[in-house]
């Protein structure tokens, strides 16, 4: 018996009994920050001198910034694109196992290319890369998955600048997941901090070349407007201890934007531009400085709040932003009651490795690597261990 | 020389039927009840039968079909770009070995992704009036097929690459049915229901 059903049951009935309390904390605290959003819609200045005062107080505070558009304003959906190329790209990789008999690792983008009302079918590219040997240890150091992400993500961005050179007309881009770089900084500090310059080379060519790029955060769990607000209503002494100063735990930028009941965000509407105060704005400087707004891709009755991170280059371009703001809409209309943009998933499925593949990989890699009489090791005991048939349980 | 119409590959086979697919946007060529063949060597190719088109969904196009908003640019994705095969079920109903034409279950079946062929005119009139429409016997004892329509899509077919003789070959085909579905009179009801629509 894998688990002790007895003691989750015990364990559940335990976290039941706390659902009227709970509720009732939330349901405070999210009329609160209702009141809040009231209260500082239009005071961006006071606002951003106040996460300046948070900002000396904790240098590592992550929130929203208010640019020139109030809190709580709704923008609705642009006029419908009728020309643009979109190109999404999307990673998947294959971790180097320890436990495995070759250590290996594989990189894998894949992309594809539309552009709207063309009569052109759709593009698809994959690009996919194989590391081995000393590939596996930058710097002396073996390649972590959080270096093998950040290497995925910068391939990612690297596809979307390849393919949307020299294409004419508006080129609008985008990837799954936030725009900054995240991870392995504790790791192998050097590699990061090389993988982040050319990332940032790469956000540089996309904005010398006027492309538009965005990052589609589905589900956002970062409460960056709602972190903004709990400084807002933070006093002189609470701004000095502001780590741990959060009236408004309870409370999500997605309730706030976009909850079941009175959703601040209409279907098809996004919310204000914010910029991101976080430590990577030393990084992240000038046209390449990160901000994002909400957008509601869901239906009447059925809103769905997503983050969109983009460039300040975007931010700033009105006729950029409407563009990314209708492609993104009209990309999750396509897929119906579970809205999210095809072209994303289309390069998902481009670019996803199955087990199988993996397997294949191994011993395509196995036969060569013996052909060449290259001394092979084998799988761990603990791995060899664990892929034992097991008892079937009735 | 005629063209050969590839119209797509094998998927999985057994003695008395196989099942080949293709892509969406091969799908002009193929029709229900038409003859196909697949040659396994100089000397030897299998004949069938389409009797089932089908194309299966998948989780992407389940939620598509939800949407108001399929364009024609995802239309084309999922067509020509996504891989979800159009498989068509076919009846094995005689061989050709050595340039002779059987009406008898193939002594091996074709195998995986062997090429499958649309049968010309040529070869239909060429199988059809080989022996005495000893072939029927596997259509009309195949419990899994639409019987009567399947029938009446092959003669039809049949009849037209006949050219003028078609008339004549038609009316053996239909006086041999009902001599072969003479003791069960309702699979003779619903082939001649099904051939008078065709006719």
């Amino acid at each position: 018996m894998p688990i002790d059903y007895q003691q989750i049951f015990t364990q559940i009935k335990e976290i039941g009994k706390g659902a009227k309390e709970r509720r009732k904390k939330k349901e405070e605290a999210q009329a609160f920050a209702r009141e809040l959003l009231a209260v500082y819609d239009s005071q961006l200045d006071l606002l951003r001198s106040k996460v300046d005062s948070a900002k000396q107080a904790d240098s590592n505070i992550r929130c929203a910034l208010p640019i020139n558009e109030n809190l709580a304003s709704s923008h609705p959906i642009p006029a419908s694109v009728t020309q643009a190329t979109l190109i999404a790209a999307d990673g998947s990789q294959i971790n180097p196992d320890r436990h495995a008999a070759i250590q290996f690792c594989v990189v894998n983008v894949g992309a594809i290319q539309m552009k709207i009302n063309s009569g052109e079918t759709p593009e698809i590219f994959t690009d996919t890369e194989l590391l081995y040997g000393d590939d596996l240890l930058p710097n002396g150091f073996p390649l972590s998955d959080g270096l093998v992400a950040l290497k995925r993500d910068l391939a990612e961005r690297t596809k979307l600048e390849i393919l949307s050179k020299g294409l004419k007309g508006s080129v609008v881009t985008f990837t799954d997941g936030p725009i900054e770089l995240w991870g392995a900084k504790g790791e192998d500090a050097s590699s990061y901090e090389a993988y982040v310059q050319k990332y940032l080379g790469v956000l540089s060519r996309l904005q010398t070349n006027g492309v538009i790029t965005a990052g589609y955060v589905d589900k956002p769990s970062a409460d960056l407007v709602v972190r903004l607000l709990e400084i807002a209503s933070a006093d002189s002494e609470q701004i000095k201890k502001i780590r741990e100063f959060h009236p408004l735990r309870s409370v999500s930028d997605r309730w706030l934007f976009g909850g079941q009941k009175n959703p601040l965000l209409p279907p098809g509407h996004r919310s204000a531009v914010f910029g991101i105060q976080s430590t990577s704005e030393k990084k992240y400087t000038g046209v390449l400085s990160l901000h994002f707004f909400y957008l509601n891709v869901g239906a009447e009755g059925h809103p769905w709040p997503v983050r969109v991170e983009i460039p300040k280059w975007v931010a700033d371009d009105k006729t950029k932003l409407d563009l990314l703001h209708g492609v993104l809409v009209g990309q999750c209309r396509m897929m119906g009651s579970k809205p999210y943009p095809y072209l994303l998933h289309r390069a998902h499925e481009t670019a996803v490795v199955k087990n199988e593949e993996k397997q294949q990989i191994e011993q395509l890699l196995a036969m060569e690597l013996r052909n060449q009489d290259e001394e092979m090791d084998d799988m761990s005991n603990k791995s060899s261990a664990k892929g034992l048939k097991g008892r079937t349980r009735r | 020389m005629t063209q050969q119409i590839e119209i797509g590959r094998l998927l999985q086979a057994g003695t008395t039927g196989f099942v080949a697919g293709c892509r969406v946007n091969q799908l002009d060529a193929p029709m229900f009840g038409a003859l196909v063949r697949a040659p396994l060597s100089d000397n030897y190719q299998v004949y069938g039968l389409i009797h089932e088109i089908h194309i299966d969904d998948d989780g992407l196009v389940r939620q598509l079909v939800t949407s108001n908003n399929v364009s024609d640019d995802v239309m084309r994705d999922n067509r020509e770009n996504r891989i979800v095969p159009v498989e068509m079920s076919v009846l094995a109903v005689g061989y050709e070995q050595d340039g002779k034409v059987h009406h008898l279950l193939p002594p091996r079946p074709p195998l995986s992704l062997d090429v499958i062929y649309l049968c010309d005119e040529k070869d239909l009139v060429r199988f059809t009036s080989a022996g005495r429409f000893g072939y029927f016997r596997h259509i009309l004892g195949a419990q899994e097929i639409p019987i009567g329509e399947a029938l009446a899509a092959h003669l039809s077919q049949a009849e037209k690459a006949h050219g003028k003789g078609g008339g004549i070959w038609k009316e053996q085909a239909i006086a041999e049915l009902i001599s072969l579905l003479r003791d069960d009179y309702p699979t003779l009801m619903s082939v001649l229901g099904a051939l008078g629509e065709a006719i």
